[in-house]
């Protein structure tokens, strides 16, 4: 079950929907130091170029399995940011249940790509952008949206600038964001065929598509990093290109980021938080399964636009589908599927 | 006077000494240049044997070259095969790779499972109950 006036319901929709819906996750747990402040933050920032060049967007904000003793991220928004209309908010507070029944690893404590597909699979927006709580949108991104020039079938990528921002919580502008001595080093830059690289941060895509490619995989859950990059092999398999948007998203540097020190479980990847980074992620494909986005999970509104999602073995997958990983389908002009690591 | 009397001593076989010694050079010019041409001659047939030698074996270096053209051929026929034998191995290679690395992901998943429910086993299986049912 999605939502009253979900994307995939068999009524459709009277209300236009947005031009794109910005799928977020996160829960009140202090991730990397001062979670909540850095998400107010960047959330500010793009609510108000979003609202500045007149683009119609939702928000859809999955709050995964969040402790049970702390308030809802939801419960202090409106307070952080009174500008943000309730209207405009989707917001998912799914239990945390499926977080300990879905993972294979118990090492990852945050399930992030299952979460964000149940803000995909809900999302009402011609486009869908899934990134992450902490991303500042580039200018070349809000002109591209403000334009109307996307292109349906295309994913779009944007490399990400880390910064090291001031620590006092001012409100950011553009001379901050742009300000080269900010740079908390080199600028990514996105390589063809894939456009990989902190891929996480940024994907664009008509909804109509990530419908069609089934959103993240939620098959591989062993880890939480490649998952992100693993879309783009998707993508490039089932028929769809891959662009660049032209322009930078920019990323406030935290503690326990896997950017800051990704070697740190160098000879004991096994450990990582994030799961063993040298998983075949550029090398094999998914189908996940129809109930993906726990599109099956009993939903019930528990405050204006807010649903909660219920706890049902019904919504659950199979814990393992074998035949729902799949070699990349290799295109003419596309490049090879992968390249095999060695990890053992 | 000169012309009758050098035909008179003509017809007893006799010539003037000028006559003489220039018949004496001429036939020993003569016989220098029989020699010089038997010395060429010599020289002429020393070359020729000598050629023939070099053109026999010419020959037989042309022969052998013959013989190794074909097994370059054939040696290049078989670089043909390897070559595209190779192709088809790489070909191989990548597929089995491909393959490989769907087999390691899926044994992740698998191993990710068995953790996971080994750890749920032990946690739902308290320790009491093992040895009940062992004593019984």
């Amino acid at each position: 079950m999605l939502v009253p006036d979900g994307g995939s319901s068999s009524a459709p929709t009277a209300v236009t929907p947005p031009v794109v819906s910005l799928v977020l996750t996160g829960r009140n747990d202090g991730y990397g130091g001062d979670f909540i402040a850095r998400f107010f933050r960047s959330l500010r920032f793009n609510h108000q170029q979003l609202t500045a060049r007149g683009i119609a967007y939702e928000l859809v904000f999955v709050e995964w399995a969040p402790p049970s003793d702390a308030r809802l991220i939801r419960d202090q928004i409106f307070d952080a940011l009174p500008e943000l209309d309730v209207a405009v908010c989707s917001w998912y507070v799914v239990d945390s249940r499926y977080q300990e029944v879905l993972s294979l690893n118990p090492r990852l404590q945050y399930l992030e790509f299952p979460a964000k597909n149940v803000g995909v699979r809900r999302a009402r927006g011609r486009f869908v952008l899934t990134s992450n709580c902490d991303v500042y949108f580039g200018r070349r991104i809000f002109d591209a949206l403000a334009a109307g020039t996307l292109e349906p079938r295309v994913l779009y990528r944007a490399p990400r600038h880390d910064l090291t921002l001031p620590a006092e919580r001012a409100p950011l502008d553009w001379s901050v964001l742009e300000d080269p001595r900010n740079l908390a080093g080199p600028a990514h830059v996105l390589k063809p065929p894939y456009m990989g690289s902190a891929t996480g941060d940024f994907v664009l895509l008509d909804r109509e598509s990530f419908h069609e490619i089934g959103g993240f995989n939620e098959v591989y859950r062993v880890a939480r990093i490649g998952i992100d990059r693993n879309i783009l092999v998707k993508a490039l398999s089932s028929g769809l290109r891959i662009a660049a948007i032209g322009g930078p998203v920019y990323h406030e540097n935290h503690e326990g980021s896997y950017r800051l020190n990704p070697a740190a479980y160098a000879g004991r990847e096994t450990e990582a938080p994030w799961g063993d980074r040298r998983w075949h992620s550029g090398g094999v494909s998914y189908v996940n399964p129809p109930t993906w986005g726990l599109s099956e999970a009993p939903v019930r509104e528990i405050d204006d636009r807010v649903w909660y999602l219920d706890f049902s073995w019904a919504a659950m997958p199979q814990l393992v589908d074998l035949m729902r990983i799949v070699l990349p389908v290799a295109r003419p002009g596309g490049p090879a599927p992968g390249h095999y690591v060695r990890k053992r | 006077m000169r012309r009758f009397i050098a035909a008179f001593l003509a017809l007893f076989g006799l010539v003037s000494s000028r006559r003489y010694e220039a018949l004496s050079r001429s036939l020993d010019d003569l016989k220098a240049a029989g020699a010089e041409s038997k010395k060429k001659a010599s020289q002429a047939i020393a070359q020729q044997r000598s050629l023939e030698s070099e053109l026999r074996r010419q020959s037989q270096l042309v022969a052998k070259l013959r013989g190794s053209l074909e097994k370059w051929k054939h040696y290049h026929d078989n670089v043909k095969v390897l070559r595209d034998r190779l192709a088809e191995t790489e070909h191989e290679l990548m597929v089995a790779r491909d393959h490989l690395m769907a087999i390691e992901v899926k044994l992740d998943i698998l191993e990710g499972a068995a953790n996971v429910l080994d750890r749920r086993t032990r946690i739902t299986t308290p320790q009491d109950q093992h040895e009940s049912s062992a004593r019984a």
